[in-house]
C-alpha cells in the first residue's frame, strides 16, 4: 500500500517533498511525480526542489494568475451547445507533467517508428496490398472499415507524404510502462495548447524551469511550415494555406493560432475554387494560386464532387486537383484506415512487415469483436472492459464497465451483438497520476493523465515535438481526459539529457 | 488578400462605426427632447429613418410607437431583431473580427471584445438605465478607442484600407442621412422659431461630432445653410460627407491603385472619385432649397452602388467566373 496519510509520522521529509504532505496515492496506480515514499523521482529532484519552496498560498494566486490570463487572453474551444458558439477556457493545471530524457528518447525513437510503418502500410493499402495478399493483416477487417476510402485507391500523393502531422496518445500502466493507446492520423487537435500552455507555466515557475532545463516547443509552427513547403508542387515560392471549417468550429482557436504563428492565410472553403484541376485563392486583385493546403476539415466534408454531397465546408474538385498532383492535401484522404480501433491491434504487426523491426513502445491488449472467440469474451466480462467504437473519438460511444450500471451494459450487448465489427474492448488500464492543484481543498492531489505527442512528417522523415498535450482528468476519481468531458491539461516538460 | 478577408475586415469596420454613429445620434436626439422645444415625434421618428428602420418599426409596433422616447431608444439600443440597434452592431463587429482574428492585432481584438462583453454584461444595463448619456458615451469611448488601436497597431496593409473604407463609407452614408431627414428645417421651411431652429441645428451637428468644429469654422455665425454646408462640403471636417468620400477614394487607389484597369475594383474605383468630383461643384443656397435633398439622394445612392460594387469586385460576393490564365497574371 502505498497511502502516505495512513503512515505514522513521516520520518525527516527531504525538504523537495513538503508541498506534497499529505498526498494521498491512488491505489494500483503509478504517480510520475513522487514515489511511494512521497519523495521525487530522481529525474526530476532538482526541479522539484525549487518548486516546493512555494507555499500552498503561492501555489493558488499562481493558479488564479493563470486562469484569468487564460481568459483574457481567449484561449477557448467551442462547444455546440447553441448556434451561436459559445467560448470556454480548457482548464489548466499549474503543475507541470515531467518526462525524463532517458524516457523521452525511448518514446521518440518509438514514434518515428510507428508513424513510418503506418505510412508504409497507408501507401500499400492505397496500393499493391501486398500486406492484405500475405495475410498479416485480415483484408475483411481493412476494406470493411468506414476509414477505407475506395476513391484513395492507386493515389500516390505528391511528395510522397500521407501522415503530415500524427498525433499519438500514450498512457503509462500501473508500471509505469508507457504504452499507444491510439493513433489519430487524419486531424489531431491541440498542440495550440502545447504552445500556450508552455507561455503560462513560463510565467508561474519561472525557477523550476530554469532548473529543470526543459526542451523548448515553440519551434513547432516553423517545423511545421516546412514540412508543408516540403511537399509543395510548385517548389519555389509555393502558397501554403490553412483550411478551416470556420469560427463555429470547436478548434478554432488553434485553426487562427497556427495560421497566424505559420504566417499563412486562414482560408474558409467558400475562398477556393478549383478551375483546370487547379487549386485557386479569390483575392482582391483575382484569383492567385494555391499549392498546399492544410486541412483541419474532414475528409467527408473535403469534396462534395466525391464524398457527402451535401457538405457546404468542402470544394467542388478538390480531390481531383489532389489527385493530379496539382496540390498538396495535408492529411491526405484516407488516413482514416491506419487510425481506425479495429486496426490498431495490428500495428506492431505492420512494424515487423514493413520495417523488419520489432516494436519499440508497447500497446494496450485490445479485443476485437469481430473475432468471434474476442466477441464472446467480451460480451461476457463487460464489467471488467472499456469498450470503444472503432470510428468515434472525443470519448464518445464508450462503455467504461467497472462504472457503468447493469442497464448500460445490456444496452451495449445488444449494440456489440448487432454490429461487432464496429466495436473493441481493452482492460481498463490504471492511468497513471501527476500531483494536480485541487483548489477546494487547497492542496495537490493525484490525478490521472495521458499524453499526445505531435509527429511531424516531410519528404526528408519524421520529427517529435519534444513535449505534447497532457490531458489531465481535473474530477477527482475520473479516467476520462477529454476535454469535452471535465478535462483539462498540464504543461508537458521534457528534459534535456 | 483573401476576398471573404476583406470583406470581414470591411463589415467590422462598418458595424464598430454604425455603432459609434447610432450612439452620438441616440445621445443628441435624448438631449434635444430633454430641451422641450419640438414634441417628441418630430425628435425620434428622424432616428428611426437615419437608421433606415423606419418601416420595420411601424409595422411592427404601429405609426404612434415613433414618439415613445424610452421605446424607440429600447428598440434602437437592446432589440436583437433590429439589425441597427448597438446589441447588433457590437455583435456583428465582433463576429467579423472573430473570423479574421489571426489578422488582428492583440490589442485590437481584446478591446472589440471588451466592448462585447461590457454591453452583454450588467454594467452596461445599469449605465443605460440610470445615466444613459454616459452609457451612450461609454459605448462610444469603447468604439474609438477600437479604431484607434487600430492605427496604432496594426500593419499599415490592405486589412487596415478595408477597415478604412468600411468606416468611411458608413459614416458618409449616416452623414448624409441625418441631413437628409432634416434638410427642410435646415434650409427653406425653417420652424419659424429661432429656438426651436437652432436647438434643431445643434443637435443635428451634435449627431455628427461637429458642434465645436463648427461654431470654430463659422466664427459663431449660426444659420441652417452654414450647418448644411459645413456637414455636406467641408473638406477639413473628417464627418462632412465631402471628406469621407475623398478620403475612401484614397483608401480605394491603394487597394486598386489608378492606372491598372484589369485589376478587380478599377470600376468602384472610378465611379466613387466621380462622385467625389462631382460633389465638390455642388453648391448651397436659400433660393434653392431642394439642391440640398438632391445633391444628399444622389450621395446616398451613389454610396449604395459603390457598396454594391466593392461586394462584387472585391469581397467575393460576385459569381467565382475567373478563368485560369487571367488569374495566373494577376495573381
Amino acid at each position: 500500500m502505498s497511502d502516505a496519510a495512513s503512515r505514522p509520522t513521516p520520518v525527516e521529509l527531504p525538504p523537495a517533498a513538503r508541498l506534497f504532505h499529505g498526498y494521498r496515492f491512488l491505489e494500483n496506480t503509478y504517480d510520475e511525480l513522487l514515489a511511494s515514499d512521497g519523495v521525487p523521482r530522481p529525474a526530476f529532484r532538482q526541479a522539484v526542489e525549487v518548486l516546493s519552496r512555494k507555499s500552498a498560498e503561492e501555489v493558488r494566486r499562481c493558479q488564479a494568475l493563470v486562469d484569468r490570463a487564460l481568459l483574457s487572453r481567449g484561449v477557448t474551444f467551442s462547444v455546440y451547445s447553441d448556434n451561436r458558439g459559445t467560448e470556454k477556457i480548457f482548464p489548466f493545471d499549474v503543475l507541470p507533467r515531467m518526462v525524463s530524457a532517458q524516457d523521452w528518447g525511448r518514446i521518440r525513437a518509438g514514434l518515428e517508428q510507428r508513424v513510418c510503418a503506418l505510412e508504409m502500410f497507408l501507401d500499400d493499402v492505397y496500393g499493391d496490398g501486398r500486406i492484405l495478399a500475405e495475410n498479416r493483416i485480415p483484408a475483411n477487417v481493412v476494406l470493411a472499415s468506414s476509414g477505407y476510402l475506395p476513391q484513395v485507391r492507386g493515389i500516390r500523393p505528391h511528395g510522397g507524404v500521407r501522415i503530415h502531422v500524427a498525433g499519438i496518445d500514450l498512457i503509462r500502466d500501473s508500471d509505469g510502462v508507457w504504452r499507444v493507446l491510439e493513433d489519430n492520423l487524419r486531424t489531431p487537435s491541440g498542440v495550440s495548447y502545447v504552445l500556450e500552455n508552455r507561455v503560462m507555466a513560463k510565467r508561474a515557475f519561472p525557477a523550476a524551469f530554469d532548473r529543470a532545463r526543459v526542451h523548448p516547443v515553440d519551434v513547432y509552427p516553423a517545423r511545421l511550415g516546412d514540412a508543408l513547403r516540403s511537399v509543395s508542387p510548385a517548389p519555389d515560392d509555393p502558397t501554403v494555406v490553412l483550411l478551416t471549417p470556420g469560427p463555429y468550429n470547436s478548434a478554432f482557436f488553434e485553426h487562427s493560432f497556427l495560421a497566424r504563428t505559420m504566417g499563412i492565410d486562414l482560408v474558409q472553403a467558400s475562398d477556393l475554387f478549383v478551375d483546370s484541376d487547379r487549386v485557386w485563392l479569390k483575392t482582391t486583385r483575382g484569383p492567385a494560386p494555391v499549392h498546399v493546403i492544410y486541412r483541419r476539415t474532414d475528409d467527408a466534408f473535403l469534396d462534395p464532387e466525391v464524398f457527402r454531397p451535401d457538405s457546404t465546408l468542402g470544394v467542388r474538385g478538390l480531390f481531383r486537383a489532389w489527385q493530379k498532383g496539382n496540390v498538396a492535401l495535408a492529411n491526405a484522404p484516407g488516413n482514416g484506415i491506419a487510425d481506425d480501433k479495429a486496426i490498431y491491434p495490428y500495428v506492431p504487426e505492420m512494424i515487423r512487415f514493413y520495417l523488419h523491426q520489432e516494436p519499440t513502445l508497447e500497446q494496450v491488449p485490445t479485443y476485437l469483436c469481430a473475432r468471434d472467440e474476442d466477441c464472446a469474451f467480451v460480451i461476457d466480462h463487460l464489467q471488467q472492459l472499456v469498450v470503444k467504437v472503432v470510428d468515434e473519438a472525443g470519448g464518445y460511444g464508450m462503455l467504461m464497465g467497472p462504472q457503468s450500471t447493469a442497464e448500460l451494459r445490456s444496452e451495449f450487448r445488444r449494440r456489440i451483438l448487432a454490429d461487432p465489427r464496429r466495436y473493441v474492448a481493452q482492460p481498463r488500464m490504471e492511468l497513471s497520476s501527476c500531483p494536480t492543484w485541487d483548489g477546494e481543498r487547497g492542496c495537490f492531489a493525484p490525478r490521472r493523465v495521458d499524453l499526445r505527442p505531435y509527429i511531424v512528417s516531410s519528404r526528408k522523415g519524421q520529427w517529435v515535438l519534444p513535449g505534447g498535450l497532457t490531458r489531465v482528468a481535473l474530477v477527482e476519481g475520473s479516467y476520462v481526459v477529454n476535454s469535452s468531458q471535465g478535462g483539462g491539461s498540464k504543461d508537458t516538460w521534457v528534459l534535456k539529457s | 488578400m483573401i476576398s471573404r478577408v476583406a470583406d470581414h475586415c470591411f463589415w467590422m469596420g462598418r458595424y464598430v462605426e454604425r455603432a459609434e454613429n447610432a450612439a452620438r445620434v441616440l445621445s443628441a436626439t435624448h438631449g434635444l427632447a430633454l430641451d422641450g422645444e419640438l414634441p417628441a415625434p418630430q425628435c425620434w421618428l428622424p432616428v428611426l429613418i437615419v437608421a433606415g428602420e423606419h418601416p420595420a418599426f411601424t409595422e411592427r409596433f404601429g405609426a404612434s410607437a415613433a414618439g415613445e422616447e424610452e421605446f424607440v431608444q429600447d428598440y434602437m439600443t437592446w432589440d436583437e431583431k433590429n439589425l441597427s440597434s448597438l446589441v447588433c452592431s457590437v455583435n456583428a463587429a465582433r463576429e467579423n473580427a472573430r473570423s479574421i482574428r489571426d489578422l488582428l492585432s492583440v490589442e485590437v481584438w481584446e478591446a472589440i471584445n471588451e466592448m462585447y462583453l461590457w454591453l452583454q454584461g450588467e454594467a452596461a444595463h445599469a449605465d443605460y438605465v440610470e445615466n444613459r448619456f454616459g452609457f451612450y458615451g461609454k459605448l462610444r469611448t469603447h468604439t474609438e478607442l477600437l479604431l484607434g488601436l487600430v492605427r496604432t497597431t496594426m500593419l499599415h496593409d490592405q486589412a487596415l484600407d478595408f477597415i478604412g473604407l468600411g468606416v468611411l463609407l458608413e459614416r458618409a452614408g449616416w452623414t448624409a442621412r441625418v441631413l437628409d431627414v432634416h434638410h427642410h428645417a435646415l434650409i427653406g421651411q425653417n420652424l419659424g422659431d429661432r429656438a426651436a431652429d437652432t436647438g434643431l441645428w445643434l443637435a443635428i451637428l451634435r449627431a455628427c461630432s461637429g458642434y465645436e468644429p463648427f461654431l470654430r469654422h463659422a466664427r459663431g455665425q449660426m444659420s441652417g445653410l452654414a450647418v448644411a454646408t459645413f456637414l455636406l462640403l467641408e473638406p477639413k471636417f473628417p464627418r462632412s460627407v465631402r471628406y469621407c468620400l475623398e478620403a475612401a477614394g484614397e483608401r480605394l487607389c491603394l487597394i486598386c491603385p489608378p492606372g491598372s484597369d484589369e485589376l478587380p475594383g478599377s470600376r468602384t474605383r472610378k465611379r466613387l472619385q466621380f462622385l467625389d468630383q462631382w460633389l465638390r461643384h455642388v453648391k448651397l443656397s436659400h433660393t434653392d432649397p431642394e439642391a440640398l435633398h438632391q445633391a444628399l439622394t444622389q450621395v446616398v445612392d451613389e454610396t449604395a452602388a459603390v457598396c454594391n460594387g466593392l461586394g462584387e469586385e472585391l469581397l467575393g460576393q460576385g459569381p467565382t467566373s475567373a478563368s485560369a490564365t487571367s488569374g495566373e497574371t494577376a495573381g
